[in-house]
């Protein structure tokens, strides 16, 4: 599901077997040498976010993406973000990032970090195939969380 | 001769009612092509979309074949990439819709290794047998849809979505 009228609504009448919340995580970073990086790991996160949709369409909710800068607490903004989920009932949330910073911190917070792929130089076939391969290794991800 | 002669009077009345049938067209011309527009519109549904699969590479063991068309959402086009089940049964080539029933997953060809031989949803555990048929007891209440096919030169070409029609 996406975060808008029309699923939302679905969401409502279903809460029993949608009880996940998807959240990217997309760093923001204004400066000269990390400019370009970000925005393109911001594009994979974002299109990876939306294959996990196509593929869990009926057990997520796929939220826009958080945005902070670099230099934010982002950890407690994240707090934040999972207390008003909570008031909707989500049993599991997910976040999605490729920040590096998550990396070592992630676990405790339910993100999952996969290496940004610089997306832009490739074709359309390219992407997808690319996409749908980290997709197959997120897979087992959310099935163990679920499992529990 | 002189019958035929035309009057000032009825010269006046004819080009009056030329000019203001004329003028009427012209204002329901528009009105009427507006009206009628839906029925001039051609049908993109049932378009049929050429993949790269060869027909002759087909097995009896579903394959995801995936197929990509422009997607025109108002002034906004868009390339979807959609994927189909694709296998051969006897001679009969039969390609599923990958959408679960229940809410709209993606299933997966025996996606879950306690299960051979059906397609899995990892969702909420739903599964449907080989032909697309929901297994009972578990999410979905219905079959898989199916998709139309048919060959064009070799290549497998994919149609619109259709209800099951092997269950």
């Amino acid at each position: 599901m996406h975060w808008n009228g029309k699923d939302s609504a679905v969401f409502q009448a279903q809460k029993e077997y949608i009880d996940t919340a998807v959240i990217p995580l997309i760093v923001i970073d204004g400066s000269e040498h990390g400019f370009g990086f970000a925005a393109s790991a911001a594009d994979y996160t974002l299109s990876l976010a939306n294959l996990i949709e196509n593929q869990f369409k009926g057990r997520i909710v796929l939220f826009p993406s958080f945005s902070y800068t670099t230099g934010q607490d982002k950890q407690s903004l994240l707090e934040i973000w999972k207390e008003e989920l909570l008031k909707a009932d989500f049993k599991y949330i997910f976040f999605i990032t490729s920040d590096r910073e998550w990396s070592t911190m992630g676990d405790e917070h339910d993100v999952i970090w996969t290496p940004s792929v610089p997306l832009d130089s490739m074709d359309q076939k390219m992407r997808n195939s690319v996409l749908e391969d980290q997709l197959r290794q997120l897979i087992p991800i959310f099935a163990k969380k679920w499992a529990n | 001769m002189s019958n035929n002669k035309v009057s000032r009077r009825q010269f006046l009345s004819y080009t009056l009612t030329g000019v203001g049938g004329f003028m009427a067209a012209g204002m329901l011309m528009p009105m009427v092509r507006f009206a009628i527009d839906p029925v001039l519109q051609k049908s993109e549904g049932g378009d049929f979309v050429l993949t790269e699969k060869k027909i002759a590479d087909i097995t009896d063991v579903p394959e995801r074949v995936d197929f990509t068309f422009e997607q025109v959402d108002a002034w906004y086009k868009s390339d979807i990439t959609n994927a189909a089940w694709v296998y051969k049964e006897g001679d009969q080539i039969i390609a599923l819709s990958p959408v679960c029933k229940h809410l709209g997953c993606t299933v997966n060809w025996e996606g879950d290794p306690a299960h051979k031989n059906q397609f899995f949803c990892p969702c909420h555990n739903g599964r449907y047998e080989k032909n697309g048929e929901n297994v009972p007891k578990t999410p979905p209440l219905g079959p898989l849809d199916q998709f139309e096919i048919r060959e064009n030169d070799g290549f497998l070409e994919i149609g619109k979505a259709i209800p099951n029609t092997l269950v």
